[in-house]
């Protein structure tokens, strides 16, 4: 407790120049906001919520080839709870499964192997979204499935990484909370590379005590006018981090270009299954169609996230748009950052 | 983007370990640790182990400030 | 409103209230309908209150109780909740086909067990058999009636800003039992549904004080959802503190899991309940005397700011929204 009011006074204290401080994971977001921590900073510092959140980034031409999944090719779709509202060009999971298709929740995705195999004659697809963090995952339910010999479970893939977002991203910020639990398993090389080029950002992790004092860490650093980086998170996050998880992506998955709901597609920023598991790929197993769903185009879901608006900018929020009925993926997830904004706040 | 939860192991069996979080307990994978054994904490995120860590935020975080302190 | 019907249409927040607003009240609307957990009737002389609640719970057995101990709690803690007595209930239960009568019986049976202990008689019943497959094993609907304790005037509109908020224990035990017992995500913790009948509860605070402004069962969509409701009728405000809030470590757990706010989660045998600040320390002596509400607390209070919405004062002393109720509630990994 000592420690918090050490760094809430610290954050409070700050008259400096005026900071913006992108937090680029959805998981920062949404505990900024349950703990209530914007309303504490000072008027020169401003928080802007990025796009850390796997589901607010997934385009919507993947629901789309979900729901073509469950509902043309007859799959059982396996997902994180995240996914089922997020809207497609014509529906959600959510509306999908009023029309017949079955999806099932998990929470893990060996879940769907099991259900995998208690449903033989079915296809089980896994919607493998996520960042560095939620990768391996995927990759060790797959491994799993091929050493059962699960033939009938598949990943339909819209993972993520980091770096090279980050490059659209810098001038958007002076400082970055970088997501503690991808640096966990990316280390901490990105972010010295990232200092180098003159991006300043600390690694942070997630509880209260962490959280303000990584606030804390940007605050004095910033003072100084270098670029600067700092592991806050140094229980979790290790400067090699997670040598083996890093290996097991690169076994299973190859980089390719990825489409960013609201950002366009990002080079290079994708991950993709390798032709060796080409037969754990929902994708090419179900012959699925093309992705061409676009969504609205008056949402400003991309400015948002890139932080060039604030969620009641955007013509949409509150008016159409809202966590009950979504348009934007900002809205959809509870850690989007316009959801969280309607949520926590007086909905501007 | 990534719920992680900080848990204690119970056992651990070939990959496999069984988390408790507070009473909730789980089966996750944790073929990503080296020996991990009964006891330790680990971070936990989707069903799998990705890290081996201590559970005192508080005092990791009351370093962290100390290295700011030093350098005002 | 969706061209079908969704899960998150019955899980008790807006989506069900645009349900019953633009297709039930649209054509059952009458000036005896309340926002409330049972109208209230005058017949003759008599003041009566009247409810009915649908049971579909899978499992139809859990931890803590099964499908016909919740049919009669339910319907007897809508009308506890009114400050009435529960008389005289009916029930009509749907059987699948092929349902083995020796899981029926257990649950008839708790059923009259609950009924007599919350002092209420069950004056007819209907039977249905449906084909395999047309219900999912066992659905039960209760109807109850009761009479209202006179002096107590009871309704969510009656928040009134200085009022203490009391939880008469912790909450979210029964939605995370159910969650965990259909074992959809390999989660195992010790938690038990708090299920159970509280007309006795009630009546022992009415009979210390009817000094009491809201009493609310905090049923589907949990207290959380029970808060706005209660700010939205009665046009007040909740500043709430996040610290006070009773939560079983295993139901904490189990929602650090998965994402969770316990405060979304059902509960079965938890009231909100809503009086003058001055009478909040005597009622949860009370309580905290009666069976199933030994770990009633005071949570927060009722403000005249920020009417229509729950304020959360958060563990580092700042404020902020309780998010609002979402639908169906999903498990957050990412």
């Amino acid at each position: 407790m000592e420690t918090i009011e050490r760094a809430k006074k610290i954050v409070e204290g700050y008259d400096g120049r005026p900071l913006r401080i992108m937090e680029v994971c959805g998981t920062h977001t949404h505990e900024i906001f349950r703990l209530g921590i914007r309303r504490i900073l000072p008027d020169n510092i401003r928080l802007i919520s990025g796009p850390g959140c796997p589901v607010c980034v997934t385009p919507c031409g993947f629901i789309d080839e979900a729901v073509e999944a469950a509902l043309e090719k007859n799959a059982i779709i396996a997902t994180f709870g995240d996914l089922v509202r997020v809207p497609g060009s014509e529906k959600s999971l959510a509306g999908a499964r009023s029309e017949g298709a079955e999806v099932r929740v998990v929470y893990a995705p060996s879940d769907a192997v099991d259900i995998a195999r208690e449903n033989p004659d079915r296809e089980v697809v896994f919607l493998s979204v996520g960042f560095e963090t939620t990768v391996p995952s995927s990759c060790l339910a797959v491994l799993r499935a091929e050493a059962e010999g699960v033939d009938n479970f598949s990943l339909l893939t819209a993972n993520k990484t980091m770096p090279n977002a980050y490059e659209v991203l810098k001038g958007s910020a002076d400082a970055f909370l970088y997501p503690g639990h991808v640096n966990a398993i990316t280390g901490t090389a990105v972010c010295e590379r990232l200092q180098s080029e003159g991006v300043s950002g600390v690694i942070a992790g997630f509880t209260a005590a962490e959280l303000l004092t990584a606030l804390a860490v940007i605050v004095e650093k910033s003072r100084a006018g270098k670029p600067f980086f700092e592991n806050c998170y140094p229980r979790v996050v290790r400067p090699e981090g997670s040598p083996k998880a890093i290996a097991i992506i690169d076994r299973l998955m190859e980089p390719c270009d990825a489409e960013w709901r609201g950002l366009g597609v990002i080079p290079g920023s994708g991950l993709a299954l390798r032709d060796a598991y080409a037969r754990f790929d929902a994708r090419k197993k179900l012959a699925l169609s093309p992705q061409t769903g676009t969504g609205n185009p008056a949402c400003r879901c991309g400015d948002i996230l890139r932080g060039d608006c604030t969620p009641p900018e955007c013509p949409l929020y509150g008016r159409i748009c809202t966590p009950l009925s979504p348009v934007g993926a900002c809205m959809v997830s509870g850690e989007g950052a316009c959801s969280a904004y309607y949520q926590y706040t007086d909905r501007g | 983007m990534c719920v992680g939860l900080s848990a204690r192991v119970l056992s651990v069996k070939d990959d496999t370990a069984v988390i408790d979080a507070s009473g909730a307990r789980r089966e996750v994978n944790a073929a990503l640790l080296d020996e991990l054994e009964p006891g330790d904490m680990i971070m936990v995120h989707a069903g799998i182990a990705i890290a081996k860590i201590t559970d005192d935020d508080a005092h990791e975080a009351e370093s962290v400030l100390e290295t700011i302190d030093g350098n005002d | 409103m969706e061209q079908y019907i969704q899960l998150a249409h019955g899980a008790g927040g807006s989506q069900t209230n645009e349900l019953i607003e633009t297709v039930f009240k649209k054509h059952l609307a009458s000036p005896a309908m309340t926002a409330d957990d049972a109208a209230v009737l005058t017949i003759g002389a008599e003041k009566l209150a009247f409810t009915t609640d649908g049971f579909i719970v899978s499992p139809y057995k859990f931890p803590g109780g099964n499908i016909g101990k919740l049919s009669v709690c339910g319907t007897v803690n809508d009308l506890a909740c009114m400050g009435a007595k529960p008389l005289y209930m009916t029930c009509a239960v749907v059987i699948e086909e092929g349902f083995p009568v020796a899981e029926l019986e257990p649950i008839v049976e708790a059923m009259g067990r609950t009924a007599r202990e919350a002092g209420v008689q069950f004056a007819a019943g209907d039977t249905k058999v449906a084909g395999k497959g047309q219900v999912d094993k066992i659905f039960i609907t209760t109807t109850g009636i009761g009479q209202l304790t006179p002096g107590a005037d009871l309704s969510g509109a009656n928040a009134k800003p200085g009022d203490a908020v009391i939880v008469t224990g912790d909450v979210g035990r029964h939605g995370c039992t159910v969650l965990l017992e259909r074992n959809e995500f390999g989660i195992e913790a010790d938690v038990k549904s708090d299920c159970a009948p509280l007309w006795h509860t009630v009546e022992a605070v009415l009979n210390r004080t009817k000094n009491v402004h809201v009493i609310r069962d905090a049923t589907r969509g949990g207290a959380g959802t029970v808060l706005y409701e209660i700010a939205s009728q009665s046009g007040v405000g909740f500043d709430i503190e996040r610290a006070r809030i009773p939560v079983d470590p295993a139901v904490r757990g189990v929602c650090g899991m998965l994402g969770l706010e316990p405060l979304y989660l059902a509960c079965e045998g938890t009231l909100v309940m809503i009086a003058p600040a001055e009478e909040a320390d005597g009622i949860v002596e009370t309580l905290r005397s009666m069976p199933y509400s030994a770990n009633a607390a005071v949570i927060g209070r009722v403000t005249a700011e920020n009417p229509g919405k729950v304020v959360v004062s958060t563990e580092i002393g700042a404020k902020t929204m309780l998010p609002r109720p979402g639908g169906e509630l999903l498990p957050r990994i990412c």
